[in-house]
């Protein structure tokens, strides 16, 4: 069996990667993107600790979240549509009329 | 003409030194950390068992149910999806969303010919 | 006849509404309302006198609460009650008939004057009627200093009631300065009353005097005396409540006010500033004896403060031209005769002589306001002389007025102040302040004499010094029906107490201590006598019928010493201003010893800069704190907000920045790095 542990670096990495994503990019569909990898890297611990305890709750879960996700991805698509109406553009830093 | 993505390199980048700590501190406190043995599954199918707990059926596997939420996530579903369209439908389309001239914005950005870059 | 006491609450509010009816109808109503406070005070006045019988049958006080502000009894509770006893009692029937008669006189006063402005004339009236009585029957110290504040905006309404001229207003302002100056000691008497306590009850087991007796006895632990003696802090108590009294009884040094407010109509200044209004102080302290009894130091204060107000206002008086005037100082100084009674221990003497001289002097008044009618309103006593056969009727109420105020056997004034004069020597006898203090009133006793029948001479005796002397104007029934019933009563009113009649004979007719002997638990002469006893070493001094009658005869001798005096240098038919003989004497007196002067100065060279100086204290240090403070945080702000850039990855860097802090914090503290 491989330790619990590989799983939760692997997860953090990945979550890591989508935070980095997020954190340098200026395009909102890859900031989408970035999103989903770090919702599947929720998955993942998901299913590690599924193992880890022998309960099924966990892998039910995952599938719950990569609905949630779907749903996610369907609402973000729609407001990047509405992003680009108003600004003609999907560069996230340019949509900065919220501020003080 | 190529379409092949390059690496970027610059001061963009350096936010991105926030995600690096942030594995940095969780890969120190991962690594470290002791688990008990891993019980795992011992027999049956785990696709089958999801399914069974899925609808509240008893599978080879022991778990609690999820039907309740299993629907709510349909529901949940069909609203994002519903949501998604209104907020993609175009505006000046019809007047059956209510709003009443594609002037009207959300969030009060540039006005027609106004250059904000 | 607990039937009577239902009717308590109607004492006050008939007068209420007729208030209400002046105030919005007045001007639809053939006598400006007249009528309406006429008819209120009239029921007022049958009420009060059913209360007295009620009380006279019955002997037990009468004691209701009406309305409850704050119901909690910790750490005290508020409420509106009615007392009624012997001295409330008393009392009312007192306001109520002044008040009644003065309605009556107001309508040839006013009225047939064709003054403008009635329905607020006679609003005021009423709703001063009404204060007082309300004040009169309150339970409790916070009620009373309600009514008590109620019954000083109403002065203030009526002094200024000819507001277009200069001197009203400025009279007005001054008598309300004054009064809310004594009145700010009142109130934080009365919060320490209860803070101390826990109620402001007058009467009953919890009343503040009980409680502060029981404290003293040592019977009640838990008083919070604010780490005072407990003696000495209920004195500092009395003298707070004292200041108050000080102000609205006109007693030195706050009496500036009452000359000032003889510039309000003539039955504004029998009413309020003769008989009742001011009678409040004297009042209060008499309501509360119980509490001052326990204190020597404060008896000692009122007493001398009440001598030497008696001898100084009577000096001031001689030297008067007006007429009102003259009975303005004679107010203050009649009423420092009250409050050297009180001091003294002489309660009965005390209330005695406030029933009497609310009685004479509300009749001086009304028959100066008479006099100043029929003269065309000029009040300057130079200018009048020879209106007895002008003015018959007005001559010989004023004059049994007169003999009352000079204290002129048999009049009803010198029963009352041969007794008050009696108690200060009984209680000078064996300790000097009070003695000069008895000194003080003995000598204001000559002035008083003085004043008064130089009054009388310069008024109607004597040959007419002016033409309008020489024909005055003519006034209808309903002015003298008041001098007449008044006149009457100032003549037989005294025989209510004679005292030293019943020394000489042993007959028992001193219904006045019969009437205070009987009462509510602790609010018997009884009770206050033997308090006085233990509390203030006012022992029982046991006098011989030879000093009751001598003590009577030296305060008549004076009396009339000072009548003659006023006889040799006035009665004569064309009397010289004898006064200026006096010369810079005459001076200092006519400027009132530049009281006014120094209290101006008081005000304007010391108050004022303090004042200044505190502002700019003010302005300058506590606000510049605050908005320096406020100023810090509006930078701060302002800077602060600049985070806020509005992109998103902004956000998310701070985000994970702050994460990955917590995290390493966390994680250090929890060991997860091991």
């Amino acid at each position: 069996m491989i330790p619990s542990q590989y799983y939760l670096v692997l997860s953090a990495a990945v979550f890591c990667i989508g935070l980095f994503g997020i954190l340098t990019r200026r395009n909102a569909l890859i900031f989408l993107m970035s999103v989903e990898l770090m919702l599947n890297a929720a998955n993942i611990n998901f299913v590690a600790f599924s193992i880890q305890n022998g309960n099924l709750t966990g892998q039910v879960f995952s599938l719950f979240t990569i609905a949630l996700a779907a749903a996610e991805v369907a609402v973000g698509i729609g407001i990047i549509l509405v992003l680009y109406r108003n600004f003609n553009d999907v560069d996230v830093t340019t949509a900065t009329t919220m501020r003080w | 003409m190529t379409t092949r993505p390059r690496l970027q390199l610059g001061r963009h980048l350096l936010s991105g030194l926030a995600a690096v700590a942030l594995f940095a501190v969780m890969a120190a406190a991962f690594l470290p950390a002791q688990f008990p043995p891993v019980r795992g599954f011992e027999s049956g199918s785990i696709t089958a068992s999801i399914g069974y707990a899925l609808f509240d059926l008893s599978g080879p596997i022991a778990s609690e149910y999820f039907l309740v939420a299993f629907e709510i996530t349909g529901v949940l579903l069909v609203a994002a999806l519903t949501g998604a369209v209104m907020l993609a439908r175009r505006e000046n389309d019809s007047n059956a969303t209510g709003v009443a001239s594609r002037d009207v914005r959300t969030d009060g950005g540039p006005q027609p010919g106004e250059d904000r870059r | 006849m607990a039937g009577a006491f239902q009717f308590a609450p109607a004492i006050a509010a008939l007068p209420f509404v007729s208030f209400l009816i002046a105030l919005f109808g007045g001007r639809f109503m053939p006598k400006r309302g007249a009528f309406a406070g006429i008819t209120a005070t009239g029921g007022s006045l049958l009420l009060s006198a059913w209360m007295y019988f009620a009380v006279l049958s019955s002997g037990e006080p009468h004691l209701e609460i009406v309305h409850t502000f704050i119901a909690v009894t910790d750490p005290f509770t508020l409420e509106l009650g009615i007392l009624i006893d012997q001295l409330s009692a008393l009392m009312l029937l007192i306001v109520s008939l002044i008040s009644f008669l003065v309605f009556v006189f107001s309508l040839g006063y006013m009225n047939d004057e064709g003054e403008t402005g009635l329905p607020r004339y006679y609003a005021g009236l009423s709703l001063f009627s009404f204060s007082m009585l309300a004040f009169v029957m309150a339970s409790n110290l916070f009620m009373a200093f309600m009514f008590f504040e109620l019954v000083g905006l109403c002065s203030y309404l009526l002094i200024g009631f000819w507001f277009r001229a200069d001197a009203p207003p400025s009279a007005a302002k001054k008598a309300f300065l004054v009064t809310r100056f004594g009145d700010y000691f009142f109130l934080v008497g009365v919060v320490g009353v209860l803070g101390t306590f826990g109620t402001s009850a007058f009467a009953g087991d919890g009343s503040f005097p009980v409680l502060a007796e029981q404290v003293l006895a040592g019977e009640t632990v838990g008083i919070n005396t604010f780490g005072f003696d407990p003696q000495t802090w209920f004195t500092i108590l009395g003298l707070l409540v004292l200041g108050g009294v000080m102000g609205k009884s006109a007693q030195f040094p706050l009496h500036t006010w009452l000359p000032d407010a003889m510039e309000g109509p003539t039955p504004v200044s029998a009413l309020i500033h003769a008989a009742t209004m001011v009678a409040a102080g004297v009042y209060l302290v008499a309501r509360m004896y119980g509490f001052y009894a326990l204190s020597p130091t404060a008896l000692a204060i009122i007493a001398f403060v009440g001598g030497f107000t008696a001898l100084f206002a009577a000096t001031m008086g001689v030297v008067k031209r007006e007429i009102k005037q003259v009975l303005a100082y004679s107010t203050i100084s009649q009423y420092g005769y009250m409050m050297l009674a009180l001091g003294v221990g002489g309660y009965v003497a005390g209330v005695f002589h406030l029933t009497t001289h609310a009685v004479f002097k509300a009749l001086l008044f009304l028959g100066a306001g008479a006099v100043i009618v029929a003269m065309h309103h000029d009040e300057d006593m130079w200018k009048m002389g020879g209106l007895k056969d002008r003015l018959p009727v007005t001559y010989y109420t004023f004059l049994a007025g007169s003999l009352a105020l000079a204290g002129i056997i048999p009049f009803s004034g010198f029963w009352s102040k041969d007794e008050v004069l009696f108690e200060a020597l009984l209680r000078g006898m064996d300790n000097p302040i009070f003695f000069a203090a008895y000194a003080m009133a003995l000598l204001g006793v000559f002035f008083t004499g003085f004043y008064t029948f130089r009054m009388v001479f310069l008024t109607f005796h004597g040959e007419p010094r002016t033409t309008v002397a020489e024909d005055p104007h003519q006034f209808g029934w309903n002015m003298k029906f008041p001098l007449v019933v008044l006149g009457v009563l100032a003549t037989v009113i005294g025989f209510i107490n004679m005292t030293p009649i019943a020394e000489l004979t042993g007959a028992h007719i001193e219904f006045l201590h019969v009437w205070f002997e009987h009462g509510g638990e602790a609010l018997t002469v009884e009770h206050y006598g033997a308090l006085l006893e233990q509390w203030a070493n006012y022992g029982e001094v046991h006098a011989g019928s030879a000093l009751v009658v001598a003590s009577g005869a030296v305060s008549l001798l004076f009396a009339l010493a000072g009548a003659g005096a006023a006889h040799v240098l006035y009665n004569v038919p064309n009397p010289d201003e004898h006064t200026d003989k006096l010369g810079s004497i005459k001076t200092v007196l006519f400027n009132n010893y530049y009281q006014d002067e120094y209290q101006v100065w008081l005000a304007e060279g010391l108050t004022a800069n303090v004042a200044r100086g505190a502002d700019t204290f003010d302005q300058g240090i506590i606000d510049g704190a605050v908005n320096s403070i406020s100023g810090v945080s509006l930078s701060l702000g302002d800077r602060t907000r600049r985070i806020q850039t509005g992109d998103v990855t902004n956000y998310a860097t701070l985000l994970t920045a702050g994460l990955v802090v917590l995290l390493v914090a966390v994680g250090v503290l929890g060991g997860w790095f091991v």
